[in-house]
């Protein structure tokens, strides 16, 4: 029993040493490092002015009511009725993409940007006119490196820089 | 205190002690624990309240937030309550991808207990592994659905996104990965003699008591009871395909830690036989792909992503009950859902797993010593928000 004690002590001491001096790292290096994500990640969310309908079933969808329909002042005016678009709030948003799942035009669009950082408040609630500029470019203090996340039989994941 | 009195009152927590915030008052005679009780609570967010304010379809992000680990349980568990009222079926192929999402989410969520216990009784590395390993299970699930942990993927009548190009090949690499790291996980961590000090014969659960309490998941296979609901009442596409119900003899924290560990190995046997047989054809129930408009109907058939018809904004369900059940990473998860017709559900019971384990502490702990509370909390692989709901 002593001996397959210090047998198994062994053993857990040479495997941590193996990967001590194996360089098996996991870690993405964020901010140095940013992560490109794959197609279809549910980021912010880019919104199509034109080709709308106004529809209101992205409001209406919307689980934690970041989505919400926004009296658009010029278009009403014009009209002389109200006219509504929609707007989204970041500090509610929470990507389930439902709302992009169904809007039937598809005027609204996934992005892969996924920085929801602001300074303000105010700043993260994005009625239509804002909404229709897009999403905001994120800022670095020195440009990171971009890495894609690839699968790996021996190190499980790896970063690799892209071009 | 006078020296009469020679029990102590130790409040542990309730700013998050491990996994959550939840307070364990101990009732200590030196170092051998009498009373145990955990005091539960501390982050009660009332989804089941909140379920009757919001539409069918607003419920699926609502139900996957108490369990940051294992969300797809509850996901698949909801929906299917939902899919008995409306008296849908989704057609064989999301039958399988709710099956490959649900063991993805099996595997990282138990990375997710045991690295937790690992960090709990002193051994950093087993953490730091754990959550390693999660990462490349949580590269997959992002990729198939496009979100980390809160994948909202299955919705009433199918799922949302089709097997994206190349999968098959990222999903053998990372069960490969996880074979080949396995030994290792053995050497440093499981056949460490520290380890298994710390966990051989803590927080015994005799085969009787864990029928009698009620408890559920890996915690009742551990202690020789072999149940599990994938077996008992099949669902998704789990008839269809062979594997075990893995259970322990021992009952103790170890043997808890090790129906993990096999479970996951059987996870991934699973994996492989649902990237075989999965059949092609449709993701979405017929009835509801026919109401999304036809350009749209071809951009669904090109994309494999899944455009909502409009009903799903104000989904009505028939009036009635339906009962759902779905066999978690942490056991076993019910839904009850209760509909007068109208948007939203009129009473809507969300059991978790973590409840039902709670009364595990109380019942474990007596007798023990102080020490052996973290290793017989993370051996319980509790999640205090899945258990306040």
């Amino acid at each position: 029993m002593a001996v397959e004690r210090t047998i198994r002590h062994i053993k857990a001491l040479a495997t941590g040493a193996k990967y001590m001096l194996g360089g098996h790292r996991l870690t993405l290096m964020y901010p140095d490092d940013i992560q490109e994500f794959p197609d279809g990640y549910r980021g912010m969310i880019e919104y199509d002015w034109d080709t709308c309908i106004k529809c209101g079933l992205c409001a209406m969808v919307c689980p934690a009511d970041a989505m919400k329909m926004y009296v658009s002042k010029e278009e009403s005016e014009e009209g002389k009725r109200p006219v509504r678009r929609p707007g989204i709030n970041y500090t509610r948003c929470i990507f389930c993409g439902f709302c992009v799942d169904i809007c039937p035009t598809n005027s609204l669009k996934f992005t892969k940007v996924h920085d929801v950082a602001f300074y303000t408040f105010e700043e993260q609630i994005y009625p239509p006119e804002r909404f229709r500029e897009g999403i905001p470019k994120p800022q670095y203090d020195k440009e990171p490196r971009r890495v894609r996340a690839v699968l790996d039989e021996k190190r499980g994941i790896r970063y690799e820089p892209v071009e | 205190m006078s020296l009469e009195e020679r029990e102590l009152e130790v409040l542990i927590g309730p700013q998050h002690p491990a996994s959550g915030h939840m307070r364990l008052v101990a009732k200590i005679d030196g170092d051998i624990v009498v009373e145990l009780r955990p005091n539960i609570g501390y982050v009660h967010r009332s989804v089941e309240k909140l379920a009757e304010v919001k539409k069918y379809l607003q419920i699926i992000p609502l139900v996957e937030r108490p369990s940051l680990a294992d969300t797809t349980a509850n996901n698949l568990a909801y929906v299917m309550a939902v899919e008995k009222l409306l008296g849908i079926e989704p057609p064989p192929r999301a039958q399988y991808l709710r099956t490959l999402l649900a063991e993805i989410n099996r595997i990282h969520s138990h990375f997710y207990g045991m690295g937790i216990h690992g960090v709990m009784i002193g051994s950093s590395t087993a953490y730091m592994w754990c959550f390693g390993d999660r990462e490349p299970l949580i590269e997959l699930a992002q990729e198939l659905t496009g979100a980390r942990l809160t994948y909202s993927y299955i919705v009433p009548g199918g799922v949302r996104r089709d097997l994206p190009q190349g999968f098959e090949d990222k999903v053998e690499k990372v069960m490969r990965y996880l074979e080949n790291r396995m030994p290792d996980y053995f050497d440093l961590y499981f056949n460490n003699p520290v380890t298994r000090a710390r966990l051989e014969g803590v927080g015994v659960l005799t085969k009787e008591d864990a029928i009698k309490l009620g408890v559920t998941g890996p915690n009742l296979r551990a202690s020789g009871v072999p149940y599990d609901v994938r077996k008992a009442e099949p669902y998704a596409a789990y008839p269809e395909l062979d594997f075990d119900v893995i259970t322990e003899e021992a009952g103790d924290a170890f043997a808890r830690v090790m129906v993990r560990v096999r479970e996951i190995q059987e996870s991934i046997k699973i994996i492989r036989q649902v990237l075989k047989k999965i059949p092609d054809g449709p993701i979405l129930n017929e009835k509801y792909m026919k109401m999304i408009p036809p350009n749209l109907r071809k951009q669904v058939e090109e994309t494999g992503h899944i455009k909502f018809p409009g009903v799903f904004a104000n989904l009505r369900v028939p009036a009635g009950e339906a009962v759902a059940r779905v066999e978690g990473g942490r056991g076993e998860v019910v839904f009850h859902i209760v509909s007068d017709g109208k948007m939203s559900p009129y009473r809507m019971r969300m059991v978790t797993p973590s409840f039902r384990n709670v009364i595990l502490f109380e019942h474990l702990t007596k007798g023990a010593r102080v020490a052996d509370i973290p290793a017989i909390y993370g051996s319980l692989d509790y999640f205090p928000p899945e258990a306040d709901r």
